[in-house]
């Protein structure tokens, strides 16, 4: 008897979640969107067909949903830097490990952070507001099966609420951070684990976004949520060993 | 009180209920000791093939501890003994002929007696020990004994309707078990008689919170130095029954559910059951395979296992599969497959680190697996994260891996 939840079916739930997002954005982006979405689409899936017939490593459908968030979030940077780009986060940041699933990092957040850093005169995105609104949908599609952490989702939903009660300029900045959140942080990979970490690891987003919309004046939206994405997925293992040591110390005090 | 109801776990497809709640006693015509899953017995045999023995009469005792038997499960005639290589136990069958009945001389006082009568009158295998699940072993002494009368495994009987009638006969096993141990602990069974000093869990619907591991890992953590046992609450009054009327009870409450029936049956039968007798006039026409135990941890089996309560049939896939070779050459590749940490996994594996766990597992990391608590769990307890998650290879053979690994390494044998 075999159940529901391997790899390919959590992929696909991933992909299916990310629909009313994907769709808003097609619509709104029309031709040079899709263009931008099939160019990706190709790159990424010939690197995995590369690592397939080298390295017997099955290809993942979630290349798609990664492929997906760079096409929506990558700057302007031109089709030879694209291509470069979306080859480094698709074979430095997933395909080395041995593929999705054993990933430490979101791939399409390393593409992006190796696309900011690299042309930081690049103009980022500037997502219509109706794309924005297609998140909430996503992230319950997601949430609701259980393929995006919902304590994740709830505990950035928590920052965010705190970070705008403590008169923070965090308003403006909504859109892309929620965007972000359900493209990149609330990855079941790339982000903590275990029930503790996945609070601190959305608290720690919507936190960083904050500090950064108070600090960082000039910073696009979009940069300033997928920076806030890159320290946040950085620290997720932290967060972890974090949750994991006050769970062990708990139980040491409890049973000696 | 709140933690039993807000209980993390899945809820699994439910299989029919019994077309009778009142079970049919139903002895079949043949039965067999054979060893749990997993477990390798030496034994040298007390009674020669061919030879009448009475329900109760013990057949086998262990080679290296010659205390423990094990017992004829119904009154028939020895009809062969099957030994592997090594004097291990392959099966040991049985036929049905007469009613005797073997009685047991009723045991010294103190918990010396009661040890003595367990091992001598073969309860003592119901009992499970963890770290390892085995059985115990002849001296050891448990930090704590856990009585499961809950079970949440798809398609298990209730041990309460098993104990129905039988409250005294649990009182008296629940008091010996006591004299055992510092700490008792029953896990769901309200309303039971039970020593004063026991500790009543209150446990969970939804599977995985019947297991004994949840309940173990979350109350009185198994070390090596410091064992915990669990018993079935229907054995426990089995031990009750023993100690008053010095004779073993001959049958036991088992549920016959799956796919493969036409009806899901309530039945009381002798440990160590023919499957096949259980079940032959029910079933769907068609191939099928008969499981002991429950369709996520069962194994196939011909004969009903030492502790198991339930019996799955199910149906065969008609053909081999079908896989094209550039698939499984994929599949192959590299293993284990990662196992991504969802919802179904957290829930799964209800209260654990499960993520971390199954790193830990996956990478045969023996010091982080420890340390999470694996030396409370069996390949019981992760079979529901195995069915959720489809794991290749399965988390519960993962887990005995490394399991083995550390016995072998911590145990002076």
């Amino acid at each position: 008897m075999r159940g529901l939840w391997d790899r390919e079916t959590v992929a696909m739930l991933l992909l299916a979640a990310l629909m009313p997002v994907a769709l808003a954005w097609l619509w709104y982006g029309g031709v040079p969107a899709a263009a931008r979405l099939a160019a990706v689409l190709v790159v990424s899936g010939l690197w995995h067909v590369v690592f397939m017939l080298m390295r017997a490593q099955p290809p993942s459908l979630a290349g798609a949903a990664s492929a997906l968030a760079v096409a929506m979030l990558a700057p302007d940077v031109g089709p030879v830097a694209l291509i470069l780009g979306v080859s480094f986060g698709t074979v430095m940041a997933e395909l080395v490990f041995g593929g999705w699933g054993r990933n430490l990092l979101h791939p399409a957040t390393i593409t992006l952070a190796f696309l900011g850093f690299g042309f930081s005169a690049a103009a980022w995105p500037d997502l219509p507001l109706p794309v924005a609104w297609a998140a909430i949908p996503a992230a319950m599609l997601g949430a609701v099966p259980g393929v995006m952490p919902a304590r994740l989702l709830a505990g950035a939903a928590l920052g965010g609420l705190a970070a705008w009660a403590l008169g923070l300029p965090v308003v403006p900045l909504l859109p892309a951070a929620g965007l972000v959140l359900v493209l990149l942080v609330a990855d079941p990979v790339a982000s903590a684990a275990t029930r503790a970490g996945a609070w601190m690891n959305g608290a720690l987003y919507a936190g960083l976004v904050a500090l950064f919309a108070q600090l960082w004046g000039q910073g696009a939206p979009v940069q300033i949520a997928v920076s806030a994405a890159l320290l946040a997925s950085l620290a997720a293992p932290l967060l972890d060993e974090i949750a994991i040591a006050t769970w062990l110390a708990r139980r040491r005090r409890r049973h000696g | 009180m709140f933690t039993a109801a807000l209980s993390s776990g899945l809820l699994l497809p439910r299989s029919a209920p019994p077309l009778s709640v009142t079970p049919v006693r139903m002895l079949t015509e043949e039965a067999a000791l054979t060893p749990a899953p997993g477990e390798s017995l030496r034994v040298e045999p007390l009674v020669d093939e061919g030879a009448l023995v009475a329900q109760g009469q013990p057949l086998l005792r262990l080679r290296a501890s010659p205390q423990i038997v094990l017992t004829a499960p119904m009154a028939g005639r020895l009809a062969r003994i099957e030994l592997a290589p090594g004097r291990r136990l392959v099966q040991a069958v049985i036929f049905h002929e007469g009613e005797a009945r073997h009685e047991y001389p009723a045991p010294a006082a103190g918990p010396e007696g009661l040890r003595a009568l367990m091992q001598g009158a073969g309860l003592w295998r119901l009992l499970r020990s963890r770290p390892f699940g085995q059985m115990p072993r002849v001296g050891e002494t448990p930090a704590a004994i856990l009585v499961m009368a809950a079970d949440t495994s798809p398609g298990a009987p209730d041990p309460m309707q098993e104990l129905r009638g039988r409250e005294d006969d649990f009182g008296r096993g629940m008091a010996a078990l006591a004299s055992l141990t510092g700490t008792l602990f029953l896990c769901g069974g309200e309303g039971l008689p039970a020593p004063p000093d026991t500790r009543r869990i209150a446990c969970g619907r939804l599977h995985p919170q019947g297991l004994a591991g949840m309940q173990i890992h979350r109350h009185c953590p198994a070390r090596i130095e410091a064992p915990v046992w669990d018993i079935h609450a229907g054995d426990v009054a089995d031990l009750g029954a023993l100690l008053v009327g010095g004779l073993l009870p001959e049958t036991r409450l088992v549920q016959v559910s799956g796919a493969a029936l036409r009806e899901t049956r309530l039945v009381r039968c002798q440990p160590g059951a023919d499957l096949r007798g259980l079940c032959r006039d029910i079933v769907k026409p068609g191939p099928h395979a008969l499981l002991s135990g429950s369709a996520l941890d069962g194994g196939p089996a011909q004969f009903l296992a030492p502790r198991d309560r339930q019996v799955t049939v199910r149906p065969l896939a008609s053909g081999p599969a079908r896989r094209h070779w550039f698939a499984a050459a994929l599949r192959r590749a590299g293993r284990p497959l990662p196992v991504i940490p969802t919802a179904a996994l957290d829930q799964a594996l209800a209260g654990l680190p499960a993520a971390a766990l199954v790193r830990a597992l996956g990478a045969g990391d023996d010091e982080s697996a420890i340390r999470l608590g694996a030396l409370s769990l069996v390949e019981q307890d992760l079979a529901l994260a195995d069915y959720a998650t489809a794991a290749e290879p399965p988390l519960s053979a993962q887990l005995r891996a490394i399991l083995d690994r550390i016995e072998a390494a911590e145990v002076p044998a």
